[in-house]
């Protein structure tokens, strides 16, 4: 996993260096000479920013269309989506997400006016781009700060993923979502809950799973194959060792970075970031491993909830976090019934516990 | 100036709508190599005229009586090659391609003969070759070492839709207009086939501006009657290793330019 222990994969040659501070400075310099009412902040290198690609359906509500798509098929959807052009799409399960990141960003400029390190939030479809006119047309309704796009017509996001040094995607697709992780790429699959909560508009609040997530699934792995009297046992025998990472601990480590820009202009108490462990750990017996390990990584939780087994759904209607990262089938559904939206990262032992099977016996880990 | 009419096993394509493509015989051979039979060894637009050709095949695939398609002409200005002119034939029948006429001219005459065979399209690797067809009104494209690896099954095109990306003929002389009835003649071509499995694949990337000026050029395109496949607008972003996933044959620009 040497790909996620970097939040920025290192630059190449320089002479392809300079190719691309050109192609950024005549970008710039673009931006900069247009002429507009409403001046259109200049987007930033991707190597300085936390960068966030989201496919067309988790931005917005294509359920109608996809609808069309597989029951009509490609020519009569991407037809359809020309005949409705003008008309804006309905937000999806990533745009709650999208607007406290540009909030966050909007924060950031206040009190760091020419730095880069943002979010930059690209789009990256599958779809062919006649239909990226109304998904341009629906970004500009909403005036949301998409600048960067890849319609692929069909092909694979992974190239254009790491061409855009993706921090974080997240897809409807699992099958895509697997291959960005299996690429290295911190990835998840977008559920949309039924009901909606009301969320933050000054706050981005982002949840995540421990084990199989933020950490490997090396404990799970014990879990599964000997037992919780064994699991318990192993993790107070290794409390000092650090567990290995997992997919989204780079995303994590990257959300960090952007909070300390807060912290040192006293703004702590104010700070539009606010990240929540939610655990099936228990604080008495396995927890104490995890905090250490984020210690050890020089990373800040700011609220650490250990569930010592207990449903994460109602706890997380409480937090009411943008989006909440979990790897188990078993919780993802059980947090979007209760209204939370919900990523499922498609990594470790839990997925082979998943595959084909309805219902699961909550994992007691205490 | 010597114009040798060359009747392979290529059908006589009508004179009003085929999109004639003209090549120089650097482009298609590698200058100086020789197989074991003594003939020309391919060359960087190898790929490019095998996937014009898969075009071709498909066209008439769909539509045997199609008219459409595209011409290749192979221009050469070498003396020795024209003296030799069988080799030529022969190397071009060898590796299966397939080409209208060859003309054979000498440096200063090979302007006219673009112009007098109505070329829509020249492909060279000759930088120079490139800026004089460019100054004439003729689109011109300088194909390099990457043309050589792309692929042979489709023809990729490239849309730039803001003129830093241009082709590298250099800035963009060619009149707008041949770049603009070239474009429509490849987006009829394209729409000859449906959404999958198609021999040509339009993409069009912009560089500099943001998402509305990819939009923009996205509507310029469809005004030209090019429905491009694949879009990416990259507002800044490192164009290299996007133009090593995207493999185009060639790039164009004109169509978006402001002269």
């Amino acid at each position: 996993r040497e790909k996620m222990s970097e939040i920025k994969p290192k630059d190449k040659g320089s002479s392809e260096e300079s190719a691309a501070e050109q192609d950024w400075a005549a970008a710039k310099a673009a931006f900069e000479n247009l002429k507009s009412n409403k001046p259109r902040p200049v987007s930033p290198k991707p190597k300085n920013a936390v960068t966030i690609a989201v496919s067309s359906r988790t931005l917005f509500n294509m359920k109608a269309e996809r609808k069309i798509f597989e029951e009509e098929g490609l020519e009569k959807y991407v037809a359809f989506q020309q005949e409705h052009e003008n008309e804006p799409l309905k937000p999806g399960p990533a745009f709650p997400f999208v607007k406290a990141l540009m909030n966050v960003n909007t924060r950031l400029r206040e009190l760091y006016p020419d730095n880069e390190e943002l979010f930059d939030i690209v789009l990256m479809t599958n779809n062919h781009a006649q239909v990226g006119v109304r998904l341009i047309n629906s970004i500009n309704h909403y005036d949301l700060t998409i600048e960067r796009f890849c319609m692929t017509g069909g092909k694979s996001p992974i190239g254009y993923l790491k061409a855009y040094l993706t921090n974080l995607y997240l897809s409807k697709s699992a099958d895509k979502v697997i291959e960005a992780i299996d690429e290295g790429i911190a990835a998840a699959t977008m559920f949309t809950p039924d009901t909606e909560l009301e969320l933050s508009g000054t706050q981005l609040r982002v949840a995540f799973d421990g084990d199989a997530v933020l950490f490997s699934d090396e404990s799970e792995i014990i879990v599964k194959q000997h037992g919780l009297d064994s699991f318990f046992e192993h993790e107070k025998q290794f409390e000092n060792k650090p567990l290995a990472q997992g997919p989204l601990k780079c995303f994590l480590e990257a959300l960090g970075k952007l909070q300390r820009k807060f912290y040192a202009k006293n703004e702590r108490l104010n700070c539009p970031i606010r990240t929540f462990l939610v655990t099936a750990r228990s604080a008495a017996s396995s927890g104490a491993r995890v905090l250490k390990t984020l210690r050890s990584w020089g990373l800040e939780i700011d609220e650490a909830l250990f569930l010592a087994g207990a449903p994460k759904g109602p706890l997380l209607q409480k937090i009411r976090p943008h989006i909440f990262f979990d790897d188990q089938m078993f919780h993802i559904e059980g947090a979007t019934e209760l209204g939370t939206i919900s990523a499922h990262v498609p990594y470790g032992i839990g997925q082979k516990y998943h595959k084909g099977k309805l219902i699961e016996q909550p994992e007691k880990k205490e | 100036m010597v114009s040798t009419d060359q009747k392979t096993d290529v059908k006589e394509k009508e004179a009003d709508c085929p999109v004639v493509v003209a090549v120089t015989s650097h482009a298609v051979f590698e200058s100086g190599a020789e197989d074991p039979d003594g003939l020309y060894v391919g060359g960087i637009a190898f790929p490019l005229l095998q996937a014009l050709q898969k075009v071709n095949e498909r066209l008439l695939k769909e539509n045997p009586a199609e008219s459409l398609l595209f011409d290749v002409i192979l221009i050469t200005t070498e003396s020795q090659q024209q003296q030799e002119s069988s080799r030529i034939t022969e190397s071009i029948r060898h590796h299966g391609l397939k080409v209208s006429r060859f003309c054979f001219s000498n440096e200063e005459d090979f302007m006219e003969n673009l112009l007098n065979n109505n070329v829509h399209l020249f492909l060279t690797t000759n930088r120079n070759e490139a800026l004089q067809g460019s100054q004439k009104g003729v689109l011109s494209v300088l194909l390099d070492e990457h043309t050589a690896s792309c692929p042979t099954e489709q023809l990729r095109v490239l849309f730039c839709g803001d003129a830093v990306v241009q082709s590298e003929a250099g800035p963009a002389l060619a009149s707008k207009q041949a770049a603009q009835s070239f474009s429509a003649q490849i987006g009829k071509m394209r729409g000859r086939f449906g959404p999958f499995d198609s021999p040509i694949s339009i993409a069009l990337v912009t560089s500099r501006g943001g998402r509305e000026s990819c939009g923009d050029a996205l509507r310029t395109l469809r005004s030209l009657g090019v429905n491009a496949d694949e879009a990416y607008c990259l507002a800044g972003v490192p164009r290299g290793p996007i133009k090593r996933l995207l493999r185009p044959h060639f790039l164009l620009s004109e169509c978006f330019s402001s002269n």
